[in-house]
């Protein structure tokens, strides 16, 4: 592990010091403000509930923060390859475990800080809403779990993919195509496909959970069966692509 | 104990080989010329031997390593690989620091060992600097320190001086040598620069199309290459010797003898059936 602790420690430099990962929560700042700002108009002409208003800024929070974890992992390794930096890091006697581990770990620190910008926001939103410290703490929890889950995917697709630009087009590909039946209408996910979805879709068991907190007022554990898809995501994307990290190629011969 | 041997190496990208029975030992201690056209395999070979690559067929051993275990071969060598990437907004100290931990230096030791080489490199004075605001030259200096930041036994350099002014390679060349001798490393050298070669080189080994066709010192290679061409004009009739000369001269190829050749004729001689 200590090179995972090597490699996360200098990202988390490189992410934070230079300017990057700040660039982005401005961005993601902005964002939420304006979906705040659009919530709470709504909310005061009546055509959104207070309750509705909170669920629709922590779904876009976790949801965002995801797409920042899942777009930096799936440059995590592309990246390095079309910088020709991936050989100087393959050429040490650190191991390709750690160094995706160490990867993962600094582009969870997107999600964390994505999730600390929000916290006012939804704050203000949720004034006056009951148990709003359990579902702040469950936005925390779902956002987590789908946050390891797409640093995994974004992983693997960074670990196979010949370009940058196709890792990160898969994974907003990837990522639009998991996040839209979250979205739909229950009545839209009918029959076996719909179930099938409902059933391995990690955005559709997480999503749905938080619904279920914040707009009928479910306590923390009611509704633990919808996280079952995300736990299993969280655990098993992460462990297959550190387990494929073992096979980290170059993918190109060289000139000479 | 030679520092590398290899053994049938052979590898192939889809249908193409890129390098084919590659046979060849280097002793402890030489700086060898690794030459070959554009295309030869040089790159693919060197990969190999740095563990990047895994052949698809044949063995090697590197500093008494076995190719079984890329891992203790990574810890006791150094590579500049081929057109290396820096990242642009780390220092040279940070990036130094960096890969020496990378190789388990505690992090107090790999800041000494990354001043330490900055130094070594005659780059004390940019340790600060972020590395894209680097030169080229400074950054191919920068990239030997870093192929020594774990003390090497054997340093792979592939192309170091490619895109460098004519200031910029003698200070490189200048650098492997010093450093074959001072730490009495072996070097396999990649390189373009066949006068340099002939200046720095112990031995040379020529690929073309991805075979070995020439291994030896410079003196030995020189008088191959005179045969090689001296070998070809005997084909010529006799009354057109004079002609043949003259079209080979234009072509770049002189009359190579072992006395009067150049290292620049007998690679061209024998590397001369390149497209």
């Amino acid at each position: 592990m200590s090179t995972a602790r090597v490699v996360a420690w200098r990202e988390l430099r490189d992410n934070w010091l230079t300017g990057r990962g700040l660039a982005l929560m401005f961005g993601f700042s902005i964002l939420l403000s304006l979906a705040t700002y659009l919530a709470a108009t709504n909310e005061a002409l009546t055509f959104l509930e207070q309750r509705e208003s909170l669920a629709l800024v922590l779904k876009v929070a976790v949801t965002v923060g995801g797409l920042l974890v899942v777009l930096w992992c799936a440059d995590a390794i592309s990246g390095e390859r079309e910088r020709a930096t991936l050989e100087g890091l393959l050429l040490t006697p650190a191991s390709r475990r750690g160094i995706v581990v160490g990867k993962g770990l600094s582009a969870l620190s997107l999600w964390f800080a994505a999730y600390l910008c929000a916290l006012p926001y939804l704050w203000i939103l949720g004034r006056g809403v009951s148990r709003l410290g359990e579902v702040l703490l469950a936005g925390l929890v779902v956002g987590t779990l789908l946050a390891l889950f797409l640093a995994g995917l974004g992983m693997l697709l960074s670990i196979w993919s010949g370009s940058q630009r196709a890792s990160l087009a898969l994974a907003l590909l990837l990522l639009v195509a998991l996040h839209a039946p979250a979205m739909m209408p229950t009545s839209a996910l009918r029959g076996w496909s719909g179930e099938l979805v409902r059933r391995l879709d990690p955005f559709t068991g997480g999503l749905p959970y938080l619904d279920q907190m914040v707009l009928t007022g479910h306590p923390i554990g009611q509704d633990l069966g919808l996280l079952l898809v995300p736990v299993v995501a969280a655990l098993v994307l992460p462990a297959v692509a550190v387990l494929a990290a073992g096979r980290i190629r170059l993918l190109t011969g060289g000139r000479g | 104990m030679p520092a590398i041997t290899s053994h049938g190496l052979r590898k192939t990208y889809g249908g193409t080989v890129a390098v084919e029975s590659l046979d060849f030992a280097v002793a402890r201690g030489t700086i060898l010329g690794f030459l070959g056209p554009n295309g030869a395999g040089k790159t693919t070979a060197i990969r190999m031997l740095s563990t990047i690559l895994e052949p698809d067929a044949g063995s090697f051993s590197v500093a008494g390593i076995p190719h079984t275990d890329p891992v203790q071969i990574r810890r006791r060598i150094g590579v500049l690989p081929e057109s290396a990437g820096y990242p642009a907004t780390q220092t040279a100290q940070e990036w130094l620091t960096y890969h020496a931990e990378l190789f388990g230096s505690p992090a107090r030791a790999a800041a000494a060992t990354a001043t330490r080489l900055l130094g070594e490199v005659g780059l004390a004075g940019r340790a600060g600097s972020q590395i894209g605001t680097m030169s080229r030259g400074m950054r191919q200096r920068l990239g030997i320190a870093r192929a020594l930041v774990n003390d090497p036994e054997v340093v792979f350099l592939d192309e170091p001086t490619l895109g460098l002014d004519p200031a910029g390679q003698g200070q490189v060349l200048q650098l492997v040598t010093s450093v074959a001798r001072e730490r009495g490393v072996t070097v396999v050298l990649s390189t373009h620069l066949l006068a340099e070669v002939e200046q720095v080189c112990d031995r040379v080994l020529i690929l073309n199309r991805g075979r070995l066709v020439s291994e030896g010192t410079i003196a030995e290679t020189v008088s191959r290459g005179a045969v090689h061409v001296q070998a070809a004009l005997l084909e010529v009739p006799a009354e057109q010797r004079e002609q043949a000369l003259e079209l080979l001269q234009r072509n770049g190829i002189g009359a190579a003898s072992a006395d009067a050749g150049r290292l620049r004729e007998a690679f061209l001689a024998l590397t001369e059936d390149q497209p």
